[in-house]
């Protein structure tokens, strides 16, 4: 298990760098994490995309469809891709404190 | 040794393998002869020179060992000589396990070097298929293999979710083209082409699904998506389970077969195109009627016969091309996607080695979805680096969903300046797209649609009797019903019906008998069934039976409007047969 510096906070995260303790996750993790997705400082539009994310996450327990994000945030799909240039799996979901995504991604 | 007690699973690892030796395995366990050519050939030994325990030939030792202490002669009679040994605990299987899963893509590159031809990936996949059997297996795949078992693609795409998403794709791409015609369709009977794909595309970027959508609609293709079965990878490949494997390829096959569709043309996914087109048929113990080709293939074909055109001045960057190793070492594709690549982009940059030679995007064998071995696959990725930097080029296209991560994580971590796109995107980005002349999409069913029509509807619900009748009687049909098969047969035989709605579970005969029995009668044969039916899992009951499919099939609850459009439709058809 590896280790995620935010501030002064220790994180636990797994070798892909995906947080392990979502209870942990507050707004300056989530902005430690974004700019090793090369996302420089969030913005309004990426807090809307985060905090949806993570409420359909404690919700539901999985990541949303894509096709949800976009619909109940009104952003297009290549929006997203502009947001978190690492995609929204990769990019998104690890900044909202979700667990690494499931299968061949 | 043999006093030593054995753990049950330990145990159950051997009885399995007793069942999982076949030829190929036990040639490849017993041929080996240590030269230590395959060596140099894996990324992994590569990335840790000093370090033996990443040679194939070591690995295979492990499960070598074992193989000789049970089930070869020499390690019965001279065990010491051949270090014959059998395993004991379940440490000693974890540890096999970080072997197996840990240390290997199963990209078969060790394979080509070996002069005893020891293919060491059939062994690995075989001791993956051990270790699952008995619980014993990285948690990713574990998760991946339950969404496959039972919500049935990898990724637990609920089939509302799936199908909103390809309707959001259809709506987008009709607005961009400005063409009602460029919709997707969806379970389209007797299409060319039935199109599948990764659930990734589902689930987190749908874009690869509307450029091959803009690609099929341009090339004037008859296509359809399937609304079942429409996942193409399969992790029975990654986990060595058989069974799994055969389960996956089966939804695909059977829903292929059912909506009669000629080709199923698979998205850009390596393990899924050599799981569904080589490996499925023998997991799922079936043969299948239809052609089976690669996406790359298909669009290659469009180019070659004129139905698209293309403007490859659109790709301009560098690229380069990797070649998977399901697709290239182990199915044989090496020129299609680079004859494709050549027409669709620009400026062309060879990477070496490459074709069945080339090293893996080290993110095979479903390592993607095991993080616990993440930091040594992107150390073994060094030499992937090397070759990617080498080429010189900005974009980095492969034919498959795993090597674009693979890849995407390495280019990362290794600081590259490079993107990793598919041909898809690229044949998309480039493509010529001709205005078309819009054909008016019918309206909605005209009052009286089916006047003149008798249906009779055979189903032992009567709500359902009543609600099939409400709506047909209101579309001017003549309806007469039946509560069991019995009746169903006799009501046909009088009323000599242009179209029999059929449901197969009831008691007494069930559909299943009723169909067949129409199908045999001379007087019966030629009348449309169309089978309504609340257990998807029945369908085997009508396709199975050796006589001419059902002309419709729909799942319970059906909407008024499907219900309309699909009697509409089977009727229309009939009629335009009898009068040619």
């Amino acid at each position: 298990m590896a280790e995620f510096k935010a501030g002064d906070m220790v994180l636990d995260v797994d070798e892909d760098g995906f947080i392990q303790e979502p209870d942990k996750w507050n707004e300056k993790v989530a902005a430690a994490l974004a700019s090793g997705e090369g996302v420089d400082s969030l913005t309004e539009n990426h807090w809307k995309v985060v905090n949806y994310l993570r409420d359909y996450y404690l919700k539901f327990g999985v990541a949303p469809m894509i096709r949800k994000l976009c619909k109940d945030t009104g952003f297009k799909l290549n929006e997203i891709y502009e947001l978190f240039p690492s995609g929204p799996a990769k990019g998104a979901c690890k900044v909202a404190g979700l667990p690494k995504p499931t299968g061949c991604v | 040794m043999e006093a030593m007690q054995r753990s049950y699973k330990a145990q159950k690892v051997i009885d399995r393998m007793a069942k999982k030796l076949n030829r190929q395995i036990a040639g490849s366990l017993a041929a080996c002869v240590h030269c230590g050519m395959c060596t140099e050939s894996c990324h992994y030994v590569l990335a840790n020179p000093g370090d033996p325990t990443y040679a194939p030939a070591y690995k295979a030792d492990r499960v070598r060992k074992i193989f000789k202490r049970h089930f070869d002669w020499t390690g019965r009679v001279i065990p010491w000589w051949v270090k014959a040994d059998s395993v004991y605990t379940d440490e000693e299987l974890e540890e096999l396990k970080d072997i197996a899963f840990g240390k290997c893509t199963n990209c078969r590159r060790c394979s080509l070097n070996c002069p005893m031809g020891v293919d060491f990936a059939v062994v690995n996949r075989m001791t993956r298929g051990l270790l699952v059997h008995v619980g014993i297996m990285p948690k990713g795949v574990a998760v991946v293999s339950k969404d496959q078992w039972e919500i049935g693609n990898q990724m637990g795409v609920l089939k509302e979710d799936y199908l909103d998403t390809i309707q959001w794709m259809s709506e987008e791409l009709v607005d961009t083209l400005g063409d009602p015609g460029a919709a997707i369709p969806i379970d389209k009977n007797g299409c060319a082409v039935m199109y599948t794909i990764n659930p990734r595309e589902v689930k987190y970027d749908p874009r690869t699904i509307s450029d091959a959508a803009k690609i099929f609609y341009a090339a004037e293709e008859s296509w359809t998506m399937p609304s079942e079965g429409w996942d193409m990878t399969n992790f029975g490949l990654f986990s060595g389970d058989d069974e799994l494997g055969g389960a996956v390829a089966r939804r695909v096959f059977e829903k292929a077969a059912e909506i009669r569709a000629k080709c199923v043309v698979m998205s850009e996914c390596g393990h899924g195109y050599r799981s569904t087109r080589c490996e499925g048929q023998n997991w799922a113990g079936m043969d299948v009627q239809f052609e089976m080709e690669s996406s790359v293939v298909t669009m290659l074909r469009y180019l070659r016969d004129g139905r698209i055109k293309v403007d490859r001045s659109k790709n301009t960057l560098p690229v380069t091309y990797h070649d998977s190793c399901n697709n290239a070492r182990s199915c044989g594709m090496f020129e299609e996607p680079r004859e494709l690549l050549g027409l669709v982009a620009a400026d062309f940059r060879e990477m070496y080695p490459n074709r069945a030679e080339n090293y893996c995007c080290t993110g095979g064998g479903g390592a993607m979805s095991m993080s616990e071995y993440t930091p040594q696959r992107l150390k073994s990725a060094k030499v992937k680096a090397d070759q990617l930097r080498a080429t010189g080029a900005k974009v980095v296209v492969t034919s498959c969903h795993n090597c674009v991560d693979g890849l995407t994580d390495l280019i990362r971590h290794y600081k590259l300046d490079m993107k990793v796109t598919q041909l898809v995107n690229l044949v998309a980005d480039a493509l010529v797209v001709e205005k078309r002349v819009a054909v008016p999409v019918p309206k909605a069913v005209p009052v009286a649609a089916l006047a003149g029509r008798t249906i009779l509807v055979i189903d032992d619900e009567p709500d359902v009797r009543a609600f099939l009748t409400a709506v047909l009687e209101d579309n001017g049909a003549k309806v007469v019903t039946a509560a069991d098969g019995d009746e169903g047969l006799a009501l046909a035989r009088k009323e000599k019906p242009d179209l029999v709605t059929l449901d197969i579970s009831m008691p007494g005969k069930d559909g299943g008998k009723v169909f067949e029995a129409m199908r045999r009668d001379p007087d019966l044969r030629s009348i449309r069934v169309c089978v309504i039916t609340g257990r998807p899992e029945l369908r085997k009951l009508i396709y199975e039976r050796p006589v001419p499919p059902p002309e419709g099939y729909l799942d319970k609850p059906v909407s008024e409007e499907t219900l309309l459009t699909n009697v509409r439709k089977i009727l229309e058809v009939a009629g335009d047969q009898k009068a040619h």
